[in-house]
């Protein structure tokens, strides 16, 4: 089994519903955004961008590529960052000793570092006391591993985990249920008559710096929107 | 002697400064840097880099006295080894206040991923630590059998003084041949750290660790070069000029290779006019132009003076060319971070709109009123904080040093010159 998941690029109409979904039910601390949503060229979100009125307009959501030759897994000194069973990249925050090196490595800028202790943030940012939002468990993988914690302990880096929380029970991530758009479709790349595969046999795709031999399992279905 | 005991008040002063705010720093977290996710590495790696970079001098003093017969040299190998060990053990304590998670740091042991450079550093670094302390444990060891000092040392008390006379001179030699790879080794792996990421372009070269290496040679020589003229002294500088002006050549020359190697690397990054080069040009030349200037000119300034009949003839030339290298190398320390980090390596270009480079934002990773969430550019400058806590390799070096040179002798007086 090799998880991956393909967004239509057609489809997207940016309004950051997976950005929202995912960061309240992997209750993300203030300022820590595993999912983002961004239109390239612009400055900010949702403004055309173009010459000589020729304007133009995508969104691009933006998590973890969960690649098969992953950076941040190789320059990982303890081993805390690896990847399961399923092909899905996850880190062990019971064994990061947070020294960022996977920050440095990752071209995606999914990475987000817990610069502090999540509950002093929540706090510090005035978030009502006792309001505790997201997956209200631990979860740990069939080895242990602690890989989500609604807490995190501080000096740990943390990224989207294709929700293990969710998926490990064959649910589908809170991004993809949170779509309105139906943009986003999970499955098996190693089934051939699983959606995700299909998609990607018929429609032409791209990976994001792919150059960089990442060899990412999120693949984007190109716009193919009529200009003329 | 005063002035030693001031010396040590002064190291203590720091390493206690830094203690403080390194505890500091573990209440609260690595919040209290200005580091952030866009820009995770800061003023503690780079001076990590720094000192790993002048703990070359010793090992390359005392290999070239016995790999090249550079006998002018061999008065100095005490104070180079010793200068090796206090930066080497400088630069492995400035590594553990950049952990989030310092007390985990043993699962670097327990589960080490051989892929990780930082791996393969952690062991280089180690050998090297323990390289450079047996060397100067070989050396002192005649001169500790004889005044009945020293550490370590009780299975001599029952050898005669020529036989420890003997092994000290044959292990030298030894430990200074295996640690010259060592040496090499540290810094080109500290060097791999930073040239394996692809996704970072300005690191992302192979002329990364030769460059490592040549920088070394001229920045750990001419700490020697500095401790060497201290336990020295003005007034017997004449005695030793030789000795001085050798080593002088070794930091001009090796900077010679260290522009070289700086040419090439700009040549490549500015010839294919891609945008990824185009961005890495102007972050040097403009957003951090004074930086890069310090980084450039003020060892070039050195390299120029030490050639010259003037520059290496005079206590204060080489003390002042050797100080203005020091700070030409932590700009280039702090340089490896700047154009890495804040060249965004997921930028796209927008066919149609005629955007060449536009950068994916990033969140930071905080929240706070009047600060954005996403950036693409973070204006990295470290906090008070981390300053504070980025003493403590100085305040160690300066203390191994002085309570070294205060408490044995690290000048063997020259016999049968």
């Amino acid at each position: 089994m090799r998880l991956g998941m393909v967004i239509d690029l057609d489809r997207c109409i940016g309004c950051r519903s997976c950005a929202v979904a995912c960061k309240s039910h992997n209750a993300q601390p203030p300022g820590t955004w595993w999912n983002r949503v961004f239109t390239p060229g612009a400055s900010f979100h949702q403004a055309a961008v173009g010459k000589d009125g020729n304007l133009q307009m995508e969104s691009l959501p933006v998590s973890c590529q969960m690649c098969d030759n992953p950076a941040c897994q190789k320059v990982c000194p303890s081993g805390a960052t690896y990847t399961d069973e399923r092909g899905v990249v996850l880190i062990d925050y019971e064994r990061c000793i947070g020294c960022r090196y996977c920050i440095a490595a990752c071209p995606y800028g999914v990475r987000q570092y817990n610069w502090e202790d999540p509950k002093k943030a929540k706090a510090r940012v005035g978030y009502e006391k006792g309001y505790d939002y997201g997956y209200p468990a631990d979860f740990r993988d069939k080895d242990g591993k602690l890989v989500f914690t609604p807490n995190r302990p501080v000096g740990v880096v943390e990224k989207c985990t294709f929700c293990a929380q969710y998926t490990s029970r064959g649910e589908q991530p809170a991004c993809v249920q949170g779509c309105p758009g139906k943009v986003r479709i999970f499955g098996d790349l190693d089934d051939p008559s699983s959606e995700v595969s299909k998609l990607i046999r018929k429609r032409p795709t791209v990976r994001l710096k792919e150059e960089l031999g990442t060899s990412p399992k999120v693949f984007y279905l190109a716009p193919t929107k009529p200009i003329r | 002697m005063k002035k030693s005991n001031f010396l040590l008040g002064l190291a203590g002063a720091l390493i206690l400064i830094s203690l403080i705010a390194w505890g500091y720093q573990v209440k609260n977290g690595l919040i209290v840097t200005n580091m952030r996710n866009s820009f995770s590495w800061g003023l503690y790696i780079a001076t990590f880099a720094f000192f790993v970079g002048v703990a070359a001098g010793g090992l390359i003093v005392s290999s070239s006295v016995y790999l090249f017969n550079i006998e002018k040299l061999k008065p100095f190998t005490r104070i180079a080894s010793l200068s090796a060990f206090a930066s080497i053990l400088g630069a492995g304590a400035m590594i553990f206040p950049d952990m989030g998670r310092v007390e985990r740091v043993w699962n670097i042991f327990v589960y080490p991923n051989f892929k990780s450079p930082l791996v393969w550093d952690v062991i280089v670094i180690s050998a090297y630590l323990l390289i450079t302390f047996l060397s100067v444990y070989v050396q002192l060891l005649p001169d500790w059998k004889n005044e009945g000092s020293g550490f370590l040392n009780g299975w001599t008390k029952a050898r005669s003084q020529a036989y420890v006379d003997a092994f000290s001179k044959k292990w030298s030699k030894r430990v200074a041949l295996v640690g010259l790879p060592v040496a090499i080794l540290i810094h080109t792996v500290t060097a791999l750290i930073f040239a394996t990421q692809e996704s970072r372009g300005w690191w992302n070269t192979a002329v990364l660790p030769p460059d490592f290496v040549s920088v070394a040679v001229a920045s750990g020589t001419a700490l020697v070069l500095v401790i060497a003229l201290i336990a020295v002294g003005k007034d017997q500088f004449d005695q030793y000029k030789g000795a001085f002006q050798t080593m002088a050549l070794i930091v001009a020359g090796s900077l010679v290779v260290h522009f070289f190697f700086v040419s090439v690397d700009l040549i490549i990054h500015g010839w294919s006019g891609n945008p990824e080069g185009e961005e890495i040009l102007s972050l040097i030349f403009g957003h951090y132009g004074y930086l890069y200037a310090t980084e450039l000119l003020l060892p070039a300034f050195t390299m120029i003076f030490f050639f010259t009949e003037k520059g290496k003839s005079s206590y204060k030339a080489l003390m002042i060319g050797s100080l203005l290298l020091f700070i030409g190398v932590f700009a280039h320390r702090l340089m490896l971070m700047y154009p890495a980090f804040n060249a965004f390596p997921l930028s796209l270009s927008i066919p149609g709109a005629e955007i060449e480079s536009w950068a994916y934002p990033v969140a930071i990773g905080q929240l706070q009123e009047g600060a954005p969430v996403f950036v693409n550019s973070w204006a990295y400058s470290p906090t008070l904080i981390e300053y504070a806590v980025a003493l403590l390799p100085f305040g160690l070096v300066l203390f191994v040093v002085t309570a070294a040179l205060k408490m044995y002798n690290f000048l063997p007086q020259k016999r049968g010159m």
